[in-house]
């Protein structure tokens, strides 16, 4: 068996092998590769980097960038040519400054990054629970992709399709298609409180790419945020932590529900991004329950000793 | 100046006008700039603004103007367009009919495109007939009904009207037709037939909207409205004729039109031709008597009289045309009507005792008896609202309130910084708003509450914080207590038990919206707590 970390694209040829019905076997064997693969040696190591920005007048351009470079640059997750879909967290039409959504100056950096990479085509999508224009205009992300030329995607229901998540708790759910239909998939999330999940960190953010009854997801939220997670599985996760939403989350409404944090933590490993994030609001990640799942499930881990670590300080 | 030519600017000034129309009800919708600078939006508040007068044609409609200075004893701003309407009436007659008047060129379309009658019949349907006097019955019934303090206008002010029918019923059906057709294509197999579909919704989404509207009772506005166009079948222009009350205001003041037609039947071979293409009945054969208030200058008689045995004429000095024909029965009738109705609708106690905890209506609405003086339930809140929460009333708001305005909060909600429906209301029946007074104040629409049977958490069927989760104030109104209930084994469970905190709610709806349990969630918006009611509070302070 060839042991390297099974990518997205791969994942959903599988998928649509498994509910082709094809390869039967295939089902059988699939998780347990999976969990092979997230533990794969020391060949090819995963990392987290964590940016901080002290001077008091860093620019969050400059940190993004700086994170990057200590990753190995962003020319090692986006090829040329490559369609790159950004999924932000832009679910509320709140502005920048109450933190419930994705600052838009870093969703503005990765953009730039990409297309420094030479990717063929960047859109922004996210499944928004506000009015999408409403969210698209107070959140910055319409702004972002005016300035940069992204393609910003309106949640409709036509781009909505019932797909096989094969996952312990989700089977057919409808997924927002443009966040399957590209070569790479950058989860840029916003850290913040969440009265029922603890926290409201990368994995989370699939709750954002799916429509259908969603609000059913929280009856049993930690697994279902796994399965999404498993399902969508990131190119890479930046979380957005340069402001964070200490009370009243996830949609907040006051200045004062908003810590200053400056900090932007990047990694390939989905649970490990939301461990470190877990700590910035002092919680211990096994605390949160779908960290400790998807350590569990094989989806990443939480020791960062297993990781190669960086630490950018601008 | 040669008749033909008349009648050719009259088509075009047509043309401008119902394109303005509907260009302006199109836009009735949050604007599609999603590009706002975030460093302003860093800095101070901005609230989302229409891009265009989209009540321009109500601010035409001196109907509306006079109804709402009568019951409201106000002038509302934005008003004088109409007063300039009815100085244009006093000197040149009821060209507004004909030339300005968006549902007046739809009926003349329809009749005029496909006349139903052929030759005699059409020209003894063009007499002038005894049921135009229905119009003046409606208009003082509706002015009376008013001066008491309740206006109907809206429900066939043709603006109104139209407007109410296009946005509620047209466009949404026709849009759901649409939508329905592109999302079939794209969950084709056949990749181009998706990305035929995706351009499709680009160019269709602006104008029908993103998402399926729906509006209750919307059928039966749009049956109205196909059977008011059936009408010009029986007679051309049936509604201008006989129904529309803003026509039979402004035949009051056509009476001292300077521009008259003048009648020389020396000349008249008695053709009828005149009568033939004759919009208003208003009797344009020579050997009659003209009424100055029945005609809508269409010029049509006037182009097609092949012996110019009849002209129209700036006539000075001024003389007093021929009084309208209302007949004692209509004046009697409506004014018993006018006086009737205000009393009907209160007879409902929704006025002096207990509203109905359904209606709720939008942020920044007058008290209800303020209301009822001035909402023309013309549609344009409905229309404007981004999540489709507004609908026309049908029994919330008693008789009286009919269509007028409410929200469903199964349908959608009510957006915490969002107050687009108050800036667009014709006549202040709901005040101005800015997003911050909205928040600060803060303006409430009605409170939540918790239907603990049906609820998840609080009925044992497992944890659910979607309500919590979405209250968008800070600190938030739906507040979680760890708790037991007992599982339906009989288990007893911790889960987290949602609570609302009066003090902190302001009735959004988006708590009922988004509860997994639909059609009748297990949290809902009731009116009671909403700001505009004295009667209406629940806390003794607030």
């Amino acid at each position: 068996m060839n042991y390297h970390p099974i990518t997205r694209r791969e994942s959903i040829k599988k998928l649509l092998k498994i509910s082709g019905g094809l390869a039967l076997t295939g089902a059988m064997t699939w998780p347990f590769q999976k969990t092979i693969s997230a533990w794969a040696g020391s060949t090819n190591k995963k990392f987290i980097v964590e940016g901080i920005g002290q001077n008091h007048e860093y620019s969050v351009k400059a940190l993004a960038g700086k994170v990057f470079e200590a990753a190995g640059g962003i020319q090692k997750f986006v090829s040329k040519q490559d369609v790159v879909v950004i999924k932000p967290n832009i679910s509320w039409a709140r502005s920048p400054d109450l933190a419930a959504t994705t600052n838009p100056e870093v969703l503005e950096a990765v953009v730039e990054l990409c297309q420094e990479a030479g990717a063929k085509k960047i859109r922004i999508a996210d499944h928004t629970i506000h009015d999408a224009r409403r969210c698209f205009a107070i959140t910055g992300a319409g702004m972002v992709a005016k300035k940069t030329g992204a393609d910003l995607v309106y949640p409709r229901s036509s781009l909505m399709r019932n797909m096989k998540l094969q996952g312990h708790r989700l089977d057919v759910w409808p997924v927002f298609l443009p966040l399957v239909e590209a070569d790479k998939v950058i989860n840029l999330p916003v850290a913040k409180v969440h009265s029922l999940s603890g926290l409201t960190l990368g994995m989370k953010n699939w709750i954002g790419a799916v429509g259908g009854r969603r609000s059913a997801l929280h009856q049993d939220i930690h697994l279902t945020i796994v399965d999404l997670a498993q399902f969508f599985n990131p190119t890479i996760t930046l979380i957005d932590a340069t402001r964070i939403m200490v009370s009243n989350g996830p949609s907040g409404g006051s200045p004062s529900d908003v810590a200053v944090s400056n900090r932007l933590i990047l990694s390939d490993d989905p649970v490990a991004a939301d461990a470190k994030a877990s700590g910035l609001f002092n919680f211990r990640p096994r605390d949160i329950g779908f960290i400790r799942l998807g350590e569990k499930w094989g989806l990443g881990t939480t020791e960062f000793q297993k990781l190669r670590q960086h630490k950018v300080i601008i | 100046m040669k008749a033909n030519h008349l009648v050719w600017i009259r088509r075009v000034s047509q043309a401008f006008f119902l394109i303005l129309f509907i260009f302006l009800l199109v836009e009735s919708r949050l604007p599609q700039d999603i590009y706002l600078d975030y460093s302003i939006a860093l800095d101070a508040k901005q609230d989302i603004e229409l891009d265009y007068p989209v009540k321009y044609f109500f601010q035409l409609d001196p109907l509306i103007w006079i109804t709402s200075l009568i019951s409201g004893h106000q002038w509302i701003k934005g008003f004088g367009w109409a007063l300039g309407i009815v100085v244009l009436t006093v000197f040149f007659g009821r060209v507004f009919c004909s030339f300005i008047c968006p549902l007046g060129t739809i009926h003349h379309m329809v009749s005029y495109i496909r006349p139903a009658l052929k030759k005699q019949r059409m020209v003894s349907a063009n007499q002038k007939h005894s049921s135009q006097r229905f119009k003046y019955f409606l208009l003082i019934l509706f002015l009376m009904s008013a001066l008491l303090g309740l206006n109907l206008t809206g429900l066939l002010d043709p603006i109104s009207f139209f407007f109410r029918s296009l946005a509620l019923a047209v466009f949404p059906g026709v849009g759901t037709g649409i939508k329905e057709l592109l999302d079939l294509t794209a969950q084709s197999d056949i990749k181009i037939l998706n990305y035929i579909s995706y351009g499709g919704e680009v160019l269709v989404s602006p104008v029908f909207g993103y998402e399926y509207k729906a509006f209750k009772s919307a059928w039966f506005i749009g049956i109205l409205f196909l059977f008011i166009l059936f009408l010009n079948r029986i007679r051309p222009r049936f509604w201008c004729r006989t129904l529309c009350p803003l026509g039979a205001l402004l035949g009051v003041f056509a009476r001292f039109s300077i521009l008259r037609l003048e009648k020389d039947p020396e000349k008249c071979t008695n053709c009828n031709l005149c009568l033939l293409s004759c919009q208003g009945a208003a009797s344009p054969v020579p050997g009659q008597e003209w009424d100055a208030s029945e005609c809508m200058f269409c010029f049509n008689c006037f182009n097609s009289c092949p012996e110019n045995a009849i002209f129209f004429k700036l006539g000075w000095p001024p003389h007093v045309s021929k009084k309208p024909d209302m007949g004692r029965r209509a004046v009697l009738g409506g004014l018993l009507a006018g006086l009737s109705f205000p009393l009907l609708g209160r007879l409902d106690g929704r006025l002096h005792h207990v509203s109905d905890a359904r209606l709720i209506r939008p942020p920044g609405s007058l008290p209800e008896k303020d209301f009822l003086k001035l909402c023309q339930r013309c549609g344009l809140c409905m229309k404007v609202c981004p999540t489709n929460a507004i609908n026309p009333a049908l029994t919330e708001a008693g008789m009286a309130g009919f269509w007028t305005p409410n929200l469903i909060m199964t349908q959608g909600y009510c957006e915490y910084t969002c107050t687009l429906c108050s800036g667009v209301c014709p006549t202040g029946a709901i005040r101005k708003l800015s997003g911050k007074e909205k928040i600060e104040s803060p303006i409430r629409i009605g409170s939540a509450y918790i239907d603990r049977g049906r609820c998840l958490p609080w009925s044992g069927n497992g944890p659910c914080i979607v309500c919590e989760e979405h209250c968008p104030t800070s600190p938030k109104a739906i507040y979680l207590r760890e708790g037991k209930t007992l599982s339906p084994s009989g288990k007893a469970v911790n889960v987290k038990l949602p609570y609302v905190d009066l003090k902190n709610c302001v009735g959004c709806g988006i708590c009922e919206y988004k509860c997994p349990v639909k059609g009748n969630p297990a949290i809902r918006v009731i009116a009671a707590g909403e700001s505009r009611s004295v009667a209406n509070q629940i806390l003794l302070k607030l």
